[in-house]
């Protein structure tokens, strides 16, 4: 058991060392490589080939908060069609009609954020 | 094989950091993503067990699913409470809600 | 059995003993589309009348289901029995009652969701419901979770309140972590025995106690106990209780402050007892055995009980909200309530249901008052109810009758609940628990007499301008005041009805499959 242990942690650390030598080594052969000459415009931030303005700490559109949480629900309650996807053959049509009824019940839900604006941007 | 005390370790840390950072945390996002750390030490306890525990079976995946759904049901009433709360009083700071101090 | 093949094994259960929960699952989803469909100009008291429509059919089922035979479906996750039945005819009322109280003075500039107000009050309800109603720890905390986040919802439904908004956040936190730390110690229990189905626990339980797990079973009691203390609102979780009071919409606190707490009650009763009923703790040294539930645990819910009461009852002496009050004595009445599951007589049942009862019926009807109240004042202040006796005679002396309830003076039903508790940790020899129990009872006479004091000896700064009694409400105290009167003038009859016809000894009995066909 011991020795199985010191072999887990023996890849651990391999794994480890590569982790750090590889990008390392990369950067320092590069480094030498390449030739150095730093001008204005080569050392702006890239952000996707904009100029980057103004502060990285801004405030979100309070919006993006309601679509996260649409989405976070919606995409949770997925997870319970997994389970009963899987054990379809067993369960049969009485299952079936449960799952509807509960998407129909999701959909309720849906109905009730679409006619309270929610999916509309303005 | 990892034996289920480490699991069972893993799951008390993430539980109690989270349980401190929900009652001391002046950021009320922060104090949700704790609760939902809390929720994640449950569910960490209850895959753990389903696999190791002293009767191990598939109950506790089904129980972490449901544990799942309820942390994220959870965390989307606390955000949008805490959305109407913002608009109202421009905060997000828990110690700054004290209106009902006596 | 011809369906097997096409329905497959669902199919085979009688789903009709599901009915009152299953009533209020279909008006909750048709009055929420019904509140989408209808022009935003019509009056939403409508779909208030609709909910209490619901209400009362699912009353009825369940009140037809008394006596009879423990029932289950899906493997204990449902369960109907006795105790079930008792504690959803509570909760039923309970409701009924918050809908009376809404239809009759909720605002429609304070609460602007008012559709929303009336279902969300139904999905708490079936929250609740399933937590009387169900033998599994998954849907137990299912039906948890349905009640809280009902609930956080219904406190902060006061959109533009900044006290509303505040309190429900706080309500979502407290609620959120000790949901968290019940999960926990549900997730110690699995790990034990394998099984979330409280009569499999049982079963297994006992032996692993036994073989050297009694660390984890006690961990697990404790973490279980400590979250699910927040829905009563008892000593280690109380704290939330008179801000979330004082935020919500006075329906909502009284929603909160009697069938969440009822909940409460039910999901303790049921996991605890259930879980812990095979679990004997061996003395090593005598070799005396001991139920760990009854001798050892019974300690630490007594602490808790008399912390409650302590705690409870002198922190209402100070407060100037009406609201705040009843919070601080709703925590007290969590002290109470917890007496017969700490000295866990062979009356338990008989004594906690009376108990709610009364406290059911006094603390709607102080609701309901204060309701009228404060829409007439404009706030919560014990304050504003000076001169109640002469602007409103009868709304007086209801009062009066209710607070007599909750404080425990005779020819009430209160004094009858005290009594019978009071009785039960005496027969026990309980002698500490009983001694606390007066002395803070005494106590609560202060605070109570005060807002008794206001109504008949202080005259109002506004003026003796009538308080108008819309006919629900006027519907809803009728009631309280005959119930409350009632079982304090004939408790012993309300007594023998509970004793003959909920047999509580059948929660342990395992039910046999329902199967249809």
């Amino acid at each position: 058991m011991a020795a199985l242990y010191a072999n887990n942690y023996l890849i651990v650390a391999i794994f480890l060392f590569l982790g750090i030598l590889l990008p390392v080594g990369a950067l320092t052969f590069g480094r030498l490589l390449r030739p150095h000459n730093p001008t204005t415009v080569k050392r702006e931030t890239y952000e996707s080939g904009l100029e980057p303005f103004g502060s990285s700490w801004v405030q979100f559109n309070v919006k993006y908060y309601i679509f996260a949480i649409m989405f976070v629900i919606f995409d949770v309650e997925t997870i319970f069609l997994y389970p009963w996807a899987v054990a379809y053959d067993q369960l049969g049509l009485f299952a079936l009609v449960e799952m509807l009824i509960f998407i129909a019940l999701l959909v309720i839900g849906l109905i009730y954020a679409w006619k309270k604006k929610v999916l509309e941007w303005n | 094989m990892i034996p289920a005390s480490s699991y069972l370790l893993v799951a008390l840390i993430l539980f109690c950091v989270g349980l401190y950072g929900a009652l001391t945390k002046r950021h009320a996002i922060i104090v949700l993503l704790s609760i939902e750390l809390m929720f994640n030490a449950v569910n960490i306890n209850l895959v753990a067990f389903a696999k190791y525990g002293l009767f191990a079976n598939m109950t506790g995946q089904i129980f972490s699913l449901f544990s799942i759904t309820v942390a994220a049901a959870e965390a989307a009433v606390g955000l949008a409470i805490l959305i109407s709360l913002y608009r109202n009083r421009s905060t997000v700071h828990v110690d700054e809600m004290d209106l009902m101090k006596r | 059995m011809n369906g097997d093949s096409k329905w497959g094994v669902l199919g085979q259960y009688d789903w009709s003993i599901m009915a009152p929960e299953l009533t209020i699952l279909v008006f909750a989803t048709l009055l929420s589309i019904i509140d989408l469909l209808l022009p935003k100009k019509t009056d939403r008291r409508i779909i208030g009348v609709l909910g209490l429509i619901g209400v009362i059919i699912s009353l009825i089922f369940t009140l037809s289901n008394t006596g009879t035979q423990p029932a289950s479906i899906l493997a204990d996750m449902y369960r109907l029995d006795s105790f079930a039945v008792a504690f959803k005819a509570i909760f039923l009322t309970g409701v009924a009652f918050a809908f009376l109280m809404s239809l009759g003075t909720l605002d429609k500039k304070d609460v602007h969701y008012q559709g929303e107000f009336y279902y969300l009050l139904l999905t708490a309800l079936l929250g609740a419901m399933f937590m009387a109603s169900s033998a599994d720890l998954i849907t137990l905390f299912i039906g948890l979770e349905l009640l809280s986040l009902s609930s956080f919802i219904l406190v902060g439904i006061r959109k533009k309140h900044i006290q509303s908004n505040e309190s429900a956040f706080k309500y979502v936190v407290i609620g959120s972590i000790s949901a968290a730390v019940t999960l926990y110690g549900m997730s110690f229990i699995y790990g034990l025995t394998g099984t979330t189905n409280l009569y499999l626990i049982a079963e297994r339980l006992g032996n692993v106690y036994q073989g050297g797990f009694s660390y984890i079973v006690y961990l697990a009691f404790f973490l279980m106990f400590v979250g699910l203390s927040f829905k009563i609102s008892a000593v280690p979780n109380q704290t939330w209780a008179p801000d979330v009071y004082q935020g919500a919409p006075t329906p909502v606190t009284a929603f909160l402050s009697v069938v969440s707490k009822a909940a409460g009650f039910a999901i303790i009763l049921r996991i605890f007892i259930i879980m812990l009923s095979n679990v004997i703790d061996i003395d090593p040294t005598t070799g005396e055995m001991k139920s760990l539930l009854v001798d050892n645990l019974g300690l630490y819910i007594g602490i808790v009980a008399a912390a409650s009461m302590i705690i409870g009852n002198t922190m209402a002496l100070r407060q100037v909200n009406m609201k705040r009050m009843m919070a601080y004595s709703g925590i007290a009445q969590a002290g109470y309530l917890l007496v017969p599951f700490a000295t866990f007589t062979v009356l338990l049942f008989e004594q906690t249901l009376f108990y709610l009862i009364a406290y059911l019926f006094a603390n709607m009807g102080i609701f309901a008052i204060m309701a009228l109240v404060s829409k007439d004042q404009g706030h919560d202040e014990i304050r504003g109810f000076a001169g109640l006796f002469q602007r409103a005679p009868l709304l007086a002396i209801s009062m009066t009758i209710f607070l007599l309830s909750l404080a425990g003076i005779p020819v009430t039903a209160g004094f009858f609940g005290k009594f019978y508790i009071f009785l039960s940790s005496v027969a026990r020899q309980n002698y500490w628990l009983a001694g606390i129990m007066m002395a803070t009872s005494v106590v609560s006479y202060v605070y109570y007499f005060g807002v008794m004091k206001q109504m008949f000896m202080r005259t109002n700064p506004n003026g003796v301008n009538k308080i108008k009694v819309p006919p629900c409400i006027g519907i809803a105290l009728v009631v309280a005041v005959v119930v409350t009167l009632f079982a304090g003038i004939f408790p012993s009859q309300v007594i023998d009805y509970l004793h003959n016809n909920f047999l509580f000894e059948n929660m342990m009995q395992v039910a046999e499959q329902v199967v249809m066909k």
